[in-house]
């Protein structure tokens, strides 16, 4: 079913997807789960020891995402409208600003997935300023996520729920559920490699309002 | 007639005279002084606040070696693993447990735990354990109590030897002995300790428990210079070296590094204590110590590190003891501490780091009836580095009936901000270049590595950076004991406060991305509970004893982002949903169920005991990454213990002893890396004069 196929470092991916019609809400727009989107995986470890060496890098790329398809955009896509979200590492760009030419946005908000009905109207979208000043604020505990430095773990922050506003204007809700591999965090005892090779791999669910309003 | 065993343990010895006072654990009681709860000698039945006496036999016939090893037993106290072995009580971090030797307080902690492995028990005449705040008389860290050991101050001539080897190499030599004369009297104590260290890790070069080399040597002189006035000097050396081997694994390829860690502690104590007459009496102490601690690493490539940190102390302390009449008694004392720090965790080692503190305490006893007595208390602290501190403290006992007594107490404790929070300057190239600056370095360094472009962002918490105020504590005691020929049964229902509690926090990020932290007033919590130990003499031969603690601990800011729904965890499909008040745990590393029990035969020279030890689950990570310990974090499991030992003395001066430590076998790699499996001791003790154990 989940099948990965990575081609000079761009991944491209078959990405599974379950839909629930979210029964027992009077949502008007379908939820859906996005598994394993790969966010520039490891690839490798720089050599020699700490401080200079030792650390894990990916190819440096970015997976693209397009909300509104639900589809892996191609890098090639990159300097277009076509994509919403970008996903490498624990970063996630937003196709607005110095990113990519689209008018997207985001916030963060605090509360539930399903308790964001409505986008408050006064909810301010911020876009983005790399490498500085994401849409979506990047650094532990500070936007979606919270990295454990003793066991080596990154862990989304429950309760946060990513505002966007997709590259053609229209509005979405993003919950990130797992940055790891089969969409579960490997235990703390878990070894070294298990940590590095199934990291960077994104399961999140979302919410896309076709028709512009800001009503989910 | 009584007869004793005469035992030896681990690294003492036990002379018969030595337990003349504790001849009956239960009917004995009133015979007990205890000097830590007043900073004056009382019967134990008379103390209004609680304590906890730990007699000499106990230690010997648990086989203990260590400070940690005996205060593992008791009710309410867990030891903690990082930074050395240190004890939680109350449900408060090893940083707010004054240890005390002799009265004086023991410097030289890591990261705010004082390594109770440094102490040996070899001459140990008796443990006195004080719950709830003592800063009324003993000023910094008495917030959650204060453990004194009192060493022993033999009352005739004595020499003995006494030897014990187990498990893992570990091997304990122990030579006691004293002199007593009409005008002079020495007892002179040392002790050596080994261990091979041990690994619980399979196919791992690096030990939980590193190889271990101790010796302790202590000296006490006292000369009656007159019927009224005796003077003292005391004097302790202690000196530890630690090796280990460490492997970090990088890229499939091992880096072998050795490592060496050396800590000497030396402690002098000199008292000059004079009866003006039967109502006043005087104390003088003047006591110096100093830590001093250094860590060398070399590896297989790469440079050697070398890690230093010493701390001196200096106290000069006078006191007053005014037996007005039978309802009335004062405590007059005050004093000077100057003391002294430098580290190449500073921002330079020759930089030496100076406080000094001034302070004076009063505290009175009245007997307002016969049955009700009250103690009243406070000290005020003057602090050259910090704001002052003001410790107040209340207590009262109310004597039912000649069983049942009933005990309240409300107090004050605070901790000064130590060294390290200070002026910690450290940065770790290690792990991710990140830096930890004490708060009185933060604010400038940041600033000025602003200046030259250096940081990409200061953090909310860089603006709150400020003055370091002492931590604080208010803690109520509420006890009641029942005690008759065969019971005794103590209750004590506690609450503490904790405000101003300091907590490393994110300030800045450098432009590279490393983290910058430092230390801010941030967090209150609180912990309450119950402790209660029942003691029971079957009759000569047989006894039990049993102890437990319920606790709760928390964070009211905690609590109420709960209860107004601001705080998530996810549910099974990975969702969020809010957290309920149920799920909601408190502190991490604590315990809500802890337990004791004791089974002891005594009787003719032999002694024999099982003792199990159960501590219920406790959360150890966060793993839901809400910031707050709940039912879905990780937790480590819960366990028994299981302790054995025997020993038999002969009347020409010898006495054996063996044991099992943890019989069960339990380990637990990831949050007990101290506990080893199943561990055997034998030991030999020779007294070569007293033969006769009476």
């Amino acid at each position: 079913m989940k099948q990965m196929i990575l081609v000079l470092g761009i991944a491209v991916s078959v990405v599974a997807c379950s839909k629930d019609d979210n029964s027992g809400t009077s949502a008007v727009v379908e939820t859906i789960t996005v598994r394993d989107v790969p966010a520039d995986t490891i690839i490798g470890i720089t050599p020699g020891a700490p401080p200079t060496g030792g650390f894990p890098y990916g190819a440096g790329r970015y997976t693209f995402y397009s909300l509104e398809t639900n589809k892996i955009v191609p890098a090639s896509d990159s300097a277009s409208n076509k994509w919403d979200l970008a996903f490498k590492g624990t970063t996630i760009a937003t196709n607005s600003g110095n990113s990519g030419p689209g008018g997207a946005g985001a916030f963060v908000f605090v509360g539930l997935f399903n308790d964001l009905k409505t986008i408050p109207a006064d909810s301010s979208f911020r876009i983005d300023n790399a490498p500085s000043a994401f849409a979506i604020t990047t650094g532990s505990n500070r936007g979606w996520y919270v990295y454990d430095g003793i066991n080596q773990l990154v862990t989304p922050i429950p309760g946060r729920v990513l505002v966007v506003r997709t590259a053609s204007g229209k509005y979405a809700k993003v919950e990130i559920l797992n940055y790891y591999k089969g969409g579960t965090t490997p235990a703390t005892t878990a070894s070294d490699a298990i940590k590095l090779t199934t990291q960077r791999y994104y399961t999140f669910r979302y919410s896309f309002q076709p028709n512009g309003t800001k009503t989910f | 007639m009584k007869k004793w065993i005469l035992l030896s343990t681990v690294s003492s010895f036990l002379f018969s005279t030595l337990f003349g006072q504790q001849q009956d654990t239960l009917l004995g009681n009133g015979a007990i002084t205890v000097f830590t709860a007043t900073k004056t000698e009382r019967v134990l039945s008379n103390i209004a606040v609680p304590v906890q006496i730990i007699s000499q036999k106990n230690i010997q016939q648990a086989g203990s070696l260590r400070l940690s090893d005996i205060l593992s037993e008791q009710t309410g106290l867990f030891m903690t693993n990082g930074f050395g072995t240190g004890v939680s009580m109350q449900g408060l971090n090893p940083d707010y447990t004054l240890i005390l030797i002799d009265g004086e307080p023991l410097i030289g902690r890591t990261s705010g735990v004082l390594d109770l492995k440094r102490i040996t028990v070899g001459n140990i005449k008796q443990i006195e354990i004080v719950r709830g705040p003592s800063s009324s008389l003993y000023g910094s860290e008495a917030m959650a109590g204060v453990i004194n050991i009192i060493t022993d101050k033999s009352r005739k001539n004595t020499l003995g030897i006494s030897a014990r080897y187990g498990t893992y190499n570990t091997a304990d030599l122990s030579l006691k002995g004293s002199i007593r004369t009409n005008k002079i009297n020495y007892q002179g104590f040392g002790n050596f300790y080994r261990t091979d260290g041990f690994s619980i890790r399979p196919n791992s070069r690096e030990r939980s428990v590193a190889p271990i080399e101790r010796f302790t040597q202590q000296h006490n002189l006292g000369y009656r210079l007159s019927e009224r006035t005796n003077l003292s000097l005391n004097f302790r050396h202690n000196s530890e070296t630690i090796k280990n081997n460490i492997t970090v694994i990088n890229n499939g390829n091992s880096i072998n590094s050795i490592g060496v860690e050396k800590n000497e502690d030396l402690n002098v104590t000199l008292q000059l204590a004079h009866k003006l007459n039967e109502q006043v009496k005087n104390t003088t102490r003047l006591y110096g110590t100093q830590f001093h601690s250094s860590q060398e690493l070399t590896s297989d490539n790469g440079v050697p590190y070398l890690d230093v940190f010493k701390q001196q102390f200096a106290r000069i302390e006078n006191q007053t003891d005014i037996h007005l009449n039978k309802q009335l008694e004062f405590n007059i004392g005050g004093g000077y501490i100057h003391e002294t720090a430098n580290s190449t965790r500073y921002d330079n080692s020759t930089s030496i780091k100076t406080n000094r503190i001034g302070y004076v305490y009063l505290q009175s006893e009245w007997k307002a009836l016969n049955k009700l007595t009250f103690v009243g208390g406070a000290r005020y602290d003057h602090n050259e580095l910090f704001a002052a501190a003001f410790s107040p403290k209340l207590a009262a006992q109310y004597k039912l009936n000649k069983n049942i007594s009933l005990k309240a107490s409300i107090g004050r404790g605070f901790k000064a901000p130590d060294f390290r929070q200070l002026y910690l300057n450290f940065t770790n190239t290690a792990a991710g270049s990140y830096s930890v600056f004490g708060s009185v370095e933060a604010q400038k360094i940041i600033n000025e590595l602003n200046r030259i472009g250096q940081i990409s962002s200061l953090e909310p918490s860089f603006y709150q950076l400020s003055n370091l105020q002492p931590e604080f504590s208010t803690g109520f005691n509420l006890g009641a004991s029942y005690q008759n020929e065969q019971w005794l049964i103590t209750a004590n229902i506690f609450r503490n406060n904790i405000e101003n509690l300091i907590d490393s926090r994110l300030v800045a990020y450098k432009t590279g991305g490393a983290q910058i932290f430092s230390y801010l007033n941030v967090k209150n919590a609180f912990t309450q509970g119950i402790e209660t130990d029942i003691k029971y003499q079957y009759n000569q031969k047989w006894g039990l004893s049993a102890g437990y603690q319920f606790l709760l601990t928390g964070d009211q800011a905690e609590i109420n982002a709960i209860n107004e729904g601001k705080v998530f965890t996810r549910d099974q499909n990975g969702f969020s949903r809010k957290m309920s008040q149920s799920e909601y745990v408190g502190l991490p590393n604590r315990s809500k169920h802890m337990a004791n029990i004791k089974l002891q035969y005594d009787h003719q020279q032999f002694f024999a005991n099982a003792r199990a030890l159960y501590r219920s689950r406790w959360a150890t990570t966060d793993t839901d990454g809400n910031g707050i310990f709940n039912t879905n974090d990780a937790f480590a499991k819960g366990y028994i213990q299981l302790n054995m030992a025997a020993g038999k003395s002969f009347t020409n001066g010898v006495a054996v002893q063996a044991g099992i430590d943890n019989l069960l076998n339990y380990t637990d790699v990831l949050n007990l890396p101290n506990l080893p499996g199943r561990t055997f001791y034998l030991s030999v003790s020779y007294n070569f004069l007293n033969k006769n154990p009476k």
